[in-house]
């Protein structure tokens, strides 16, 4: 059990400079690209231009002969020499490597790879790849996939269903039978993304003499090094990540590993440095780095108070062509399936299928943020049925603060919470609703948008043995190790890498806290792999929990250190010592100076007490704070945190041109003690802009009748931009988590998880006076105008 | 100018380069692959921008950020600042060029349409001049002669003491290319009653598109609606993965009516 500090705080929580910030904002980042190795190549793939086809043969001889050109890899010579790629589902027939293996699967698949001495003499070779393909029949929609008489992605597998799995938590019949009010409704989530500025790159380099391979990527993937060696045959200590290269964005997606094993494979055939950067183009069809796309079939059982007692949900996601770690972003939103509100029996069936379009990967909330909309557009609903206040709804469903710790159905314990208090003074900032009256005086169409939703926390992988029982995986540690130099300098370690979450800003006020000694001496450096303790990834809103705990834990067992060596100086016992500042202080006003004791640990051997080793240095491999249990019974504590963000959304459109403004966006946001006031409103805005994006903007986008992606730039991926983001009027409310070293709980995903929810829901209110609804994302203009023209819903 | 010509002449693969904003992307993506890029943006004179008593001219390598800074250019052709503001983002607006968007025919181009608008001329190389209504054929395609090189654009002024302009789009982001776009300009005589009228749409056509509205003069202009919706009724609208043809017809007539109302309005205004 965690003992927790308390407020109040020398550092944590104080406003104080990002150190991140001025490095990135000066040009100061080291990013993959960056790189420049002596004698390095550079690739471009040769990319697949049907949805599903067989490959007949691939003729490189004319790419060969052009000048400048090392190599054409295909998918056969590599399949032969590497292993497949690692596959979280139990789909063992659903077989992947990094180009494609006899068949494509999807349009923009890498079929070969070129490697050539510039990149531009690699994008002209690639031209010149002549592959024979034999088209096939193919399948984009997730339900049509299904059917039966569905063209099979992978024929193997004898299905495109790569997971089904169907839980019920509770007496949801006996919910339903006795229930005096039922509804359903069908919602669908549009597939977009995270899509960071960064495209993915690496680069590799083989030394022979030594067996190593060094790997730069911009990665965010969990046991990153372990995957590349398994693929390349390689023992574990033979894979060397550098986890001191900047990652230009990601929230999820920069997993990398397909690019990472191809060019780590083309290091060591060619004996030369090999790098892939990829270009826009490459990143949003071929780079595998698309979100989740779900259709939602949610039954709610509700008496005449509007209280919910049961729920069915469905979610049938499309994960693309192959399966990768994609099919647990339907086990993560288990651990929050009823959201904030004391839902007592559920019913969830979650579908993964296989289509060919591109393979999904993880997205901030790994698959939260669609269900959290599902939920709220059922909240929504049984308030419009029974002419009911939505946020009245909302408060009669709430888990009350009393009830914490509080033991949802599917078995997750939420830590703590108070949400009537959120949502109460959220909502005394403004009267939305007075506001979006006079806008529709004006002839607007105008409507508020609610949303309350959770962000569960401190991610471990629950989900994986859940999901699918032949995974075992439940450890999910994170690591730091600090260290005093000779001269008393402070530095601490972590051993993963980070994607501008400001991991060094949390690390330093973490030991800072701990060591009251300010965080700006504090540094705080990424070594490789090979000299890191393990980790795992800054993914699952974890780092503040884990990083930080980690960070606490070591800093904790320094400081004990120190006060053994000033006991065992200066006589005392341990207990009657005060530490301050680096200084120990005795009773008796003798003390000893940070500097002293640094120089007894590094130089004054005969001042150690007996048996300690020398130096000063301690490290924390910390778990995740509720373990890491199999399931039981269908049944398992998911994340540990639990924070809770209300969403509260003025939005207003013309009638006809339907294109929806953002007039006020108030958000109510707890996550627990705040370690970094600027990181977490960065995070808190960053995310909301997402969510405007998903709900408004944003979708890949691929034809029907061709299969062809045709949202492949940013002329056709339409993010928003800063027009399209509002002022965000942020409300705190802490709700400490018992279970973390200050209190804190996640907040990487916030202001994501239930803006889209928000926002659908304002546009719905501003088409209610229309008699118009819409339940898919995203809602563009000329959808919504159409609706309100025809008086139809979709 | 005459180099430029020349080299034009004797390779018919080579480009004219102005501002970039659209042929370096299509580059950088390898959609087009001209055998030469004749930057034409030092030709000296080309940028020019002349303010007259009648008319203003505007070089075809005029910098658009130049009109949006011209407080001289606001007021003799208000129309046109207005409309500047929607093309594109500061930045590219820093590079892209006059003759440049005009040149490249973009049905959602925002100069193209008040151009149209406006009655204006594009200017060639070789002195001769193409009005407007004539110089834009179908998207990306203009009646500029193989060749032939685009100079400038030039806009008679209006002098009409109670004159209003407006300027309006929906385009899916601010700055992106309009879905439906519309432009007028109306001058009132001392009755109030519409002396001039001139109501352009773009976006939703496949070129920029002056409706037919004169029954529309000599009225007050409150009453537009139905001659709106007639003048658009014959037009074909375009449709994309962002908007269907439906929606740019609603969206054409909404804005023509708001950019009427806007001009109305200013119009009234003077006095």
């Amino acid at each position: 059990m965690t003992v927790q500090l308390q407020p109040p705080f020398r550092y944590v929580g104080h406003k104080r400079r990002v150190r991140e910030d001025r490095r990135f904002v000066a040009g100061g980042g080291h990013y993959a690209a960056d790189l420049v190795l002596p004698g390095m190549l550079h690739c471009a793939p040769v990319q697949s231009e049907h949805p599903c086809a067989r490959i007949v043969a691939i003729d490189a001889s004319a790419a060969l002969a052009l000048p400048g050109v090392h190599a054409v890899l295909t998918g056969a010579e590599l399949a032969a020499a590497t292993e497949p790629l690692m596959n979280g589902a139990n789909t063992p027939l659903v077989v992947r490597y990094p180009l494609a293996v006899g068949q494509v699967r999807y349009a923009g698949e890498w079929v070969a790879m070129v490697v050539a001495e510039s990149r531009a003499i690699a994008e002209d070779a690639r031209e010149l790849v002549r592959v024979e393909y034999e088209t096939l029949p193919f399948v984009l929609d997730g339900e049509a996939a299904m059917a039966p008489g569905a063209p099979l992605v992978h024929p193997p597998h004898g299905s495109n269903v790569l997971l089904d799995r169907h839980f019920v938590w509770g007496p949801v019949a006996e919910q339903f039978a006795a229930a005096p009010r039922k509804l359903s409704y069908r919602v669908r989530w549009g597939r977009s993304s995270t899509v960071p500025l960064e495209t993915f790159a690496v680069t590799a380099r083989w030394e022979p003499t030594d067996a190593v391979l060094d790997v730069w990527a911009s990665i965010q993937m969990p046991k990153f090094p372990d995957q590349i060696a398994r693929s390349l045959r390689l023992p574990g200590n033979a894979v060397r990540v550098h986890y001191d290269v900047d990652v230009g964005g990601s929230y999820g997606v920069k997993r990398g590993i397909k690019h990472a094993v191809l060019v780590g494979h083309l290091a060591r055939a060619l004996n030369r440095p090999v790098r892939l950067v990829e270009d826009r183009l490459e990143n949003m069809t071929g780079g595998d780095m698309q979100g989740p796309e779900r259709v939602f079939d949610v039954e709610l059982a509700f008496d005449d108070s509007g209280r919910v007692q049961a729920m069915k949900m469905r979610a049938l996601d499309n994960v693309g062509a192959y399966a990768g770690r994609s099919p647990f972003q339907l086990g993560k939103p288990i651990g929050a399936i009823v959201g904030p509100y004391a839902i007592a029996a559920v019913e969830y069936h979650a579908l993964a299928v296989a289509s060919n379009k591109t393979p999904q990967e993880a997205v901030r909330g790994f698959g939260q943020a669609p269900t959290n909309y599902a939920l709220e557009t059922g909240i929504d609903k049984v308030a419009a049925v029974l002419g009911l206040d939505r946020l009245e709804v909302r408060r009669r469903n709430f888990i009350r603060a009393d009830q914490f710790p509080y033991l949802i159905p599917s078995g997750t314990t939420y830590d703590s919470g108070n949400y009537h208090g959120l949502l109460d003074k959220t909502v005394a900032v403004a009267d939305l609703f007075a506001e979006r009256d006079a806008l529709r005086a004006q002839g607007l169409l105008a409507g508020v948008g609610i949303a309350s939703c959770l962000e569960p926390s401190g991610g471990n992988s629950s989900f994986e043995p859940l999901l699918n029982p032949a995974n075992r995986t439940t450890t999910w540690m994170e690591s730091c190790r600090i260290h005093v130099d000779g001269l008393g300098g402070i530095t601490a370690a972590m051993h993963t890498t980070t994607s501008g979450q400001a991991h060094e800003t949390l690390v330093s006020v973490a030991v800072a806290e701990v060591l009251e000694i300010p965080p700006e001496r504090i540094r705080v450096i990424r070594p490789d792999s090979l000299a890191s303790l393990p980790s795992n990834s800054p993914v699952g809103s974890r780092m503040a929990i884990m990083l930080g705990g980690a960070a606490v834990r070591a800093a904790q067992k320094l400081r004990h250190q120190l006060m053994q060596i000033a006991a065992h100086d200066l006589g005392v016992p341990l207990l009657h010592l005060r530490y301050s500042e680096g200084d120990i202080h005795a009773p008796d006003g003798r003390k000893l100076s940070w500097l002293e004791l640094v120089l007894i640990a590094h130089r004054e051997y005969f001042r150690l007490p007996e048996g300690m080793e020398p130096g000063l240095s301690a490290s924390s491999i910390y778990m995740v704070p509720t373990g890491g249990q199999l399931p039981l019974d269908d049944k398992v504590q998911m994340y540990p945190c639990h924070s809770f963000e209300f969403h509260y959304v003025l939005l207003a459109m013309d009638p006809v041109l339907c294109r929806p403004e953002i007039r006020r966006y108030i958000i109510g946001h707890d996550c627990g003690q705040v370690i970094s006031p600027d990181v977490v409103k960065g995070m808190t805005l960053g995310g909301i802009a997402h969510g405007i994006g998903a709900a408004l903007l944003e979708e890949f986008s691929v034809d029907a009748q061709t299969g062809q992606p045709t949202a492949a730039s940013f002329m056709d991926y339409l993010l928003p931009s800063a027009h399209e983001v509002p002022r965000v009027e942020i409300v705190h409310q802490v709700t400490r988590s018992p279970l973390t070293v200050f209190g804190q709980k996640g907040s990487g995903e916030s202001g994501y998880l239930g803006s889209p929810a928000a926002i659908a829901g304002a546009v719905n209110d501003a088409l209610a006076p229309r008699g118009v609804r819409v339940d898919q994302l995203p809602m563009r203009p000329a959808l919504l105008s159409d609706l309100v023209a025809e008086g139809t819903s979709a | 100018m005459a180099q430029a010509l020349a080299w034009m002449a004797a390779d018919p693969d080579a480009r004219l380069l102005a501002g970039g904003q659209t042929l370096m992307p299509m580059l950088a993506m390898r959609l087009v692959r001209p055998s030469k890029l004749i930057d034409i943006a030092r030709i000296p004179g080309l940028d020019r921008l002349e303010i007259a008593a009648d008319r203003v001219e505007l070089g075809a390598t005029l910098r658009q950020v130049a009109v949006e800074r011209s407080a001289a250019l606001a007021e003799a052709v208000p129309l046109l600042a207005k409309a500047i503001r929607f093309v594109g983002h500061p930045p590219t607006r820093r590079r892209g060029t006059v003759g440049g968007s005009l040149a490249n025919a973009d049905p959602a181009a925002e100069l193209a349409l008040v151009a149209v608008t406006l009655g204006a001329e594009l200017l060639l190389h070789d002195g001769s001049a193409v009005a407007a209504v004539d110089f834009f054929l179908a998207p990306m395609t203009t009646a500029l002669p193989e060749g032939a090189m685009l100079t400038g654009l030039r806009i008679a002024r209006q002098s009409a003491p109670r004159r209003g302009t407006g300027f309006r789009e929906v385009a899916m982001r601010a700055g992106d290319y309009a879905l439906a776009s519309a432009a007028c300009e109306v001058t009132l005589d001392a009755a109030g009653r519409c002396a001039s009228l001139r109501l352009g749409i773009g976006g939703a056509t496949p070129v920029p598109t002056l409706l037919p509205l004169a029954a529309l003069l000599g009225t007050s202009l409150t009453e537009a609606k139905p001659a709106i919706a007639a003048a658009l009724a014959p037009l074909e609208m375009m449709s994309d993965g962002n908007a269907g043809a439906a929606y740019r017809r609603r969206a054409a007539q909404a804005l023509a009516e708001q950019v009427l109302a806007d001009a109305l309005a200013e119009a009234m205004r003077c006095n």
